[in-house]
């Protein structure tokens, strides 16, 4: 590349001294420097080790335009990351893939369940952004919820293929049009963005499946090779597991993923009332 | 030959402790002690981290049929108040009670699903229970109420029609 150049350079210095100096002016031109952005991020933090010290928001302010080793920051998580870097170490956050696969990032940002490596910052410097846990979980740290029990709910729906008669030779074979039965449900990352956002789960979640739980649940029942659909609806014959869903929508609308968890707990609905 | 010797010794007394070590853990967090103790909803979840949460026993009363009886009353609702906008209660008594009953059952439906929202007796044990059984009496004196408004006054559409007019 180099010895492009210079072989550039010296053609154009035996061509005439116009090339040359606009050339140089070009070659050396500096990038244009883009004023300073200054964004306040308030950021609840929580230390378990000091536990009698109330959880409380925490103000930091980064310059959006700053360049460096590290691009700008473009969405919340390089935020998140640029000032665990730069400014408080001590700042904890889940992370991992940050290209909205994983679902680790999964948080409150500015009254919206959302993954912070999918939101965009608002470039409005003279706004505040607010970065809260999910809500209505037990914190472990910062914005570090305890998912436990989503996760041994998760479990007790049983996501794995069930069939008492798999086929003789080869793989289970499915139609285009099973198959597509499955779509927008199996995309689920299990971020946990939906079930914290309804108010259902909120209240009862000791005994309330939630969205992104109930949504796996169809997505087994609604598999044409799975043959334990029966019980698995059967399961769901209760007041509390299923039927604490009150349409509220929330699950649909915050998911970071556009599923839409609460078409799913109506069909299991239908799917249950027309048994 | 002493070294494999030795290595036999090891493994079962490596096993050993790890079994011991495991279980001590393990009845540590299906202890119930007082300052650990479950509690609905709480931080403390009932059994290891790796057990799947219970299911209710199954009953369709409290599932699929209390549902479907939930919409088809709610949709039921509609024709019956529009039926009981163009007839009068005087004349059709019949309707008059079917509205007065189904009104009452909705309404009743409604507000228990409200306590089993946030004042379950899982989570509340006096107030909870105190709070059903006030509805079921409330819903029971309700019902009564209106059976002898609709058999010795005008009836619930009559006076419906009578409160709007005024």
């Amino acid at each position: 590349m180099q010895s492009v150049l210079a072989a550039t350079r010296s053609s154009q210095l035996a061509l005439s001294k116009r090339a040359f100096s606009t050339s140089v002016r070009r070659w050396q031109a500096v990038p244009q420097q883009k004023p300073v952005l200054m964004k306040e991020f308030k950021i609840y933090r929580w230390n378990p080790e000091e536990p009698e010290q109330k959880p409380k928001l925490q103000s930091y302010q980064i310059d959006l335009n700053q360049t460096g080793p590290m691009a700008r920051p473009f969405n919340i998580l390089d935020a998140l990351i640029k000032i665990k870097n730069e400014i408080d170490p001590t700042l904890t956050f889940r992370r991992s893939c940050r290209e909205g696969i994983c679902g680790s990032c999964a948080m409150n940002i500015d009254g919206q369940n959302t993954l912070a490596c999918l939101c965009r910052i608002d470039r409005n410097g003279s706004k505040d952004s607010k970065i809260y846990p999910l809500p209505h979980m037990y914190i472990v740290k910062d914005l570090v919820p305890d998912m436990t029990q989503f996760y041994k709910q998760y479990k007790s729906i049983q996501p794995w293929l069930q069939n008492d008669n798999p086929p003789e030779k080869g793989e289970f074979l499915q139609s285009p049009e099973d198959r597509k039965k499955l779509d927008g449900m199996y995309e689920c990352i299990l971020c946990a963005c939906c079930s914290t956002s309804c108010p259902s789960y909120w209240w009862n979640q000791d005994e309330y499946l939630g969205p992104a739980t109930l949504m796996q649940a169809y997505r087994w029942i609604a598999d044409s090779r799975d043959s334990y659909g029966a019980q698995r609806k059967e399961k769901l014959q209760n007041e509390m597991s299923l039927y604490r869903c009150h349409t509220i929508f929330n699950c649909s609308r915050t998911c970071p993923k556009g599923l839409n968890p609460a078409a799913a707990i109506a069909k299991i609905k239908l799917e249950l009332a027309a048994d | 030959m002493s070294s494999s010797l030795v290595l036999r010794s090891a493994i079962p007394r490596a096993v050993a402790r790890r079994l011991a070590v495991r279980s001590a853990t393990q009845a540590r967090f299906e202890s119930t002690d007082a300052k650990y103790a479950y509690v609905p909803g709480g931080p403390i979840l009932p059994g290891t981290v790796n057990d799947p949460t219970p299911f209710p026993a199954p009953n369709r009363a409290h599932g699929s049929y209390h549902w479907a009886f939930e919409r088809l009353l709610s949709a039921g609702l509609v024709p019956l108040t529009a039926a009981a906008f163009v007839t009068s209660g005087t004349n059709y008594p019949v309707l008059d009670g079917i509205l007065g009953i189904s009104l009452v059952m909705h309404s009743h439906i409604g507000f228990d699903s409200m306590l089993v929202d946030y004042l379950h007796p899982r989570k509340f044990p006096v107030i909870g229970r105190v709070m059903t059984w006030t509805l079921r009496t409330a819903t029971v004196a309700t019902l009564v109420g209106i059976y002898q408004f609709n058999t010795n006054d005008i009836g619930l559409t009559e006076l419906i029609a009578k409160a709007w007019t005024a």
